[in-house]
């Protein structure tokens, strides 16, 4: 394609990825026909790593954005992939594979040796709300907004919650489908 | 006529502001003539009174002052109900309104013109005749009342008067015992007090004489209300509280009670006290006015039969007409009532807001910069084939807003500009001060008061300014009887002189003093434990010097008043490097000191040096970089392992970016380094390639990330690329320091 153009698309504001199609798509999981308590069902976006997926509850999502080259940070963990400019704010970028041990080698999308080619095009950079500050964290695709009502939750599998800090809060299932709930607080170094 | 300075237009401003609030208590206070006073809404026109003369009196206006000063004193009397705030007293107050404003108006030309002076004397003399008016009925109903004469000696005279206009209101008054657990005390005393509150007026609240029960504490709430006992009672049913009536409400039309009684006896007091003043007013007015000199007297004389005329009016009880005893003391002068229009042209802003537009400039300079790479490659041929005429056009508008975004970012960086006199003028009171309690005789001179620099960085260079002057004062000047056996002038001199230089403001601090004792410095540098005696043998002039900045260098041995108050000069430097600026320190033995501080005109907008390692950019603010080197690697030499280049016959350290930051590194022959200053420190950072040079915005990194050792922020070079700017400071400390950095690691 002309660079001419190129240099267009680099320059013209990029909005961010419009969620609210997502929250509609979101399907509503009927309720098992003798409920036996008024229970509302709470709101997790589904998103994939490697194979997996997991699933953080809507709230602490702030936006959703595709994956811009990152600034490499030097001296930092090898969890924290770069930061990013959003909109003048600086939000540091970790990549959740090599917590959750599902890579042992950080995503190149970092430094002069970037390559955003390597990465799923479904790859999204999700801006997450925590206490210590805004983060960004690295996923493979999003999936969708699931409603899971907080009774049939499972606690996490012994084998897979790791130790008292492990970020895998509990189980959730739609049918055949499986989420890992995650509690991004933890997830976040 | 002069041009009024910066400061003074300052002073307009502010005093405006207040004169507003004023007049506006004033006008309630008069539109509830005859009603009962609200003693908060008058006890704010005496604070509002108070502000401007401090203010007056700081800018040296003191016709302003003068007037403000009466007016206080005679609300002050007025609060405390030493004089009645009858028509008189409220006229009296309004007129100041006028005469403010003609003294602003002229204050603002800086002019100051024998009319407005007399007229603002006359009022002021007036003011003070009715301060002094009789003071009230001696009787006192507090006499009769059950009131403790213990709990009534602790009582203010504020206080004291809010308690007989209440009861000469006719109020009942109580006393609410009230008794809490020490534990929540103050939230329980609130309660209490939001209970009562809507009822009446919580006249004193004092800890009781008799302590509570157990480990309780228990208050007396003096407390006025029209209220029935009943309600009173419904009202703090909850509460632990025990009510006892200290004096009774008068039943509207019977006259048994006293505070009629009180009624009765003002009364009769009121035609004598008004005769009475009109005499004293005559007493007291009239001696003054030979002590004055020449001019003031025909007017002071024109103006005084208008005074009287006003007691006379007011003292015959006629209905009460404002408009006409609220003008006569005032000589009416079309010019000043002319105009509604407010006297300033300013603008008074918060200094966050202008951070705020100076982020959208940031990223407008951004745009600009992705422009301009646009048009230039539009102008070039580019790939598509544009017609030449419009790439020129491109060109041209592009050419065009960049212009105009200069403009705004100067714009916006000017308004963020205010004067180092307003530090400076501070400084030569605290050294007024502090010279004479340290017993020195010291001429403090100040030039460059006028050079400006961002408000930002004025307001944290007083704190700095402040420690180094003290220190100039405490062990920078000797006491006047050793300047003179050393052959020196007896008043010593301290010289703070600002001055700019392109993008940088040097301040510098001199003195005439002693100089640095090395000797003792070494010796205390030992003592303290900051270098041992064979590193001090080792050590040249320059670095001795440049010990005072170590953290825990203090030379005072006990907290002084001055300059030993557990902050030393380490503090100052810290200060100073966090605002981008560089220390340096000369000090020649017998003759004295300089101190000089290099500092950016602002912060929001930097100008940095782009540099690149391994692939990577940085950026580099500019204001830290002294010089660029070039160096052959064969020039490079290692003194006990640490690289050292020569410059200039001088070792300077030196560091190469891509090792300390851990990245791959490309061989080279030949590196840039870039030579960076921190207070008084300098290394040398060896980096690939020089990029070029760019105004940055930078931002900081956010909580998660504030740990990252050597990284102060992030910054885009417009080209959507997020770019780290180095952390000068920290390199300086963590490459010149790495033993005491082991310790941590």
């Amino acid at each position: 394609m002309p660079r001419f153009e190129e240099l267009l698309e680099d320059f013209f504001y990029r909005p961010e990825e419009d969620v609210g199609a997502l929250f509609d798509a979101g399907g509503i999981i009927e309720a098992p026909a003798a409920a036996a308590v008024e229970e509302s069902p709470e709101e997790y976006l589904a998103f994939r790593l490697a194979d997996e997926t997991y699933a953080v509850r809507i709230g602490v999502v702030r936006e959703i954005v595709k994956v811009p080259p990152l600034t490499e940070v030097p001296r930092s963990s090898a969890e924290l992939l770069g930061v990013i400019n959003l909109r003048g704010e600086v939000l540091p970028v970790y990549d959740l594979k090599l917590r959750l041990r599902l890579s042992t080698v950080p995503a190149p999308i970092a430094g002069p040796d970037a390559n955003l080619a390597a990465l799923p095009k479904s790859a999204r950079i999700l801006i997450v709300h925590d206490p210590e500050g805004d983060a960004g964290v690295l996923v493979d695709a999003v999936l969708e907004v699931v409603k899971l009502r907080p009774s049939t939750l499972e606690a996490p599998p012994r084998a897979v919650s790791g130790g008292d800090r492990s970020p895998i809060t509990g189980i959730g299932r739609r049918r055949e489908q499986l989420f890992i709930l995650l509690d991004l607080a933890q997830a976040l170094p | 006529m002069s041009t009024p300075s910066k400061g003074l237009s300052e002073f307009v401003a502010e005093a405006t502001e207040i004169l507003d609030t004023l007049a506006q208590d004033l006008l309630t206070l008069d539109e509830r003539r005859g009603e009962d006073v609200d003693p908060d809404l008058l006890n704010g026109i005496f604070r509002a009174a108070h502000s401007l003369k401090g203010l007056a009196g700081m800018f040296g206006q003191d016709r302003v002052a003068q007037l403000a000063h009466r007016s206080e004193d005679l609300l002050d009397r007025l609060r405390l109900g030493k004089v009645e705030l009858g028509p008189a007293a409220l006229d009296g107050l309004i007129a100041t309104i006028d005469v403010f404003q003609a003294l602003l108006a002229e204050s603002a030309r800086g002019e100051a013109s024998p009319e407005v002076t007399q007229r603002s004397q006359a009022l002021a003399d007036h003011l003070l005749r009715l301060a002094e008016g009789a003071p009230r009925a001696p009787e006192d109903p507090l006499a009769g009342i059950g009131l403790d004469p213990g709990v009534r000696a602790v009582l203010t005279e504020y206080e004291e008067h809010r308690l007989r206009e209440n009861l000469k209101k006719g109020l009942s008054l109580w006393k609410v015992r009230a008794a809490f657990d020490l534990s929540d005390f103050d939230q329980r005393l609130q309660e209490v007090n939001a209970k009562l509150k809507p009822l009446g007026e919580v006249i004193s609240t004092l800890p009781s004489a008799e302590p509570g029960a157990g480990t309780g504490i228990a208050f007396d709430l003096l407390f006025g209300t029209r209220r029935s006992e009943d309600e009173l009672r419904a009202a703090v049913a909850a509460m632990p509280v025990a009510l006892q009536r200290i004096a009774q409400a008068a039943p509207p039309s019977t006259a048994s009670a006293p505070p009629p009684q009180g009624e009765a006896a003002a009364a009769p007091a009121r035609p004598e006290r008004r005769k009475r003043k009109r005499g004293t007013s005559r007493a007291t007015g009239t001696p003054p006015i030979p002590e004055r000199s020449g001019p003031a007297e025909p007017a002071l004389e024109a103006a005084e039969p208008t005074l009287p005329a006003v007691d006379e009016e007011s003292a015959a009880l006629a209905p009460v007409t404002p408009l006409p005893t609220r003008t006569p003391p005032v000589t009416p002068k079309p010019e000043l009532d002319a105009s509604l229009r407010s006297l300033t042209q300013t603008v008074r802003v918060d200094i966050r807001r202008l951070d705020a537009l100076m982020n959208a400039v940031g990223e407008l300079l951004l745009t600009r910069a992705n422009l301009q790479r646009l048009a230039e490659t539009a102008r070039m041929g580019g790939v598509h084939a544009i017609s030449k005429l419009w790439a020129q056009e491109l060109h041209r508008e592009t050419r065009q807003l960049e212009r105009k975004l200069d403009e705004l970012q100067k714009g916006i960086l000017d308004v963020r500009m205010v004067p180092l006199g307003q530090v400076f003028d501070k400084l030569a009171r605290l050294v007024r001060r502090i010279a004479r309690s340290a017993g020195k005789e010291i001429d403090f001179v100040i030039t460059g008061g006028e050079v400006e620099l961002d408000k930002l960085i004025v307001e944290e260079l007083s704190d700095p300014l402040m420690h180094i002057i003290r220190n100039a004062i405490d062990h920078g000047v000797e006491p006047p009887e050793v300047r003179v056996q050393n052959g020196k002038p007896r008043r010593a001199t301290i010289a703070l002189r600002a001055l700019q230089q392109g993008n940088h403001v040097v301040i510098e601090i001199q003195d005439d003093g002693p100089g640095i004792d090395l000797a003792r410095v070494r010796e205390v540098a030992i003592a303290r434990g900051l270098i041992t005696a064979v590193q001090a043998d080792e050590m040249s002039v320059r670095e001795l010097q440049n010990l005072i900045f170590l953290p825990g260098f203090s030379t005072a041995r006990s907290v002084s008043q001055l300059s030993g108050r557990g902050v030393g000069l380490d503090v100052v430097k810290t200060n100073i490097a966090n605002l981008s600026g560089i220390i340096d320190l000369h000090s020649t033995p017998g003759q004295g000191t300089l101190l000089s501080i290099t500092l950016p005109l602002t912060l929001a907008i930097i100008r940095a040096l782009v540099v690149s390692v391994s692939g990577r950019t940085y950026a580099v603010p500019l204001n830290s970089v002294l010089e660029i080197l070039s160096v052959e690697s064969s020039e490079i030499r290692t003194i006990e392992r640490r690289e050292v280049v020569t410059l200039r016959g001088q070792t300077l350290p030196f560091v190469r970016l891509c090792r300390l930051f851990g990245l791959p590194e490309v061989p080279l022959k030949r590196h840039y380094v870039v030579v960076v200053g921190l207070a008084q420190e300098r290394l040398g950072i060896a980096v690939d390639e020089l990029v070029g040079q760019q105004d940055i915005v930078t931002k900081p990194l956010g909580g998660r990330l504030q740990h990252v050792r050597g990284i102060s922020g992030a910054t885009d070079l417009g080209n959507r690329r997020t770019v780290l700017v180095l952390d000068v400071g920290a390199l300086v400390e963590e490459v010149l320091a790495p033993e005491r950095r082991a310790d941590f690691i």
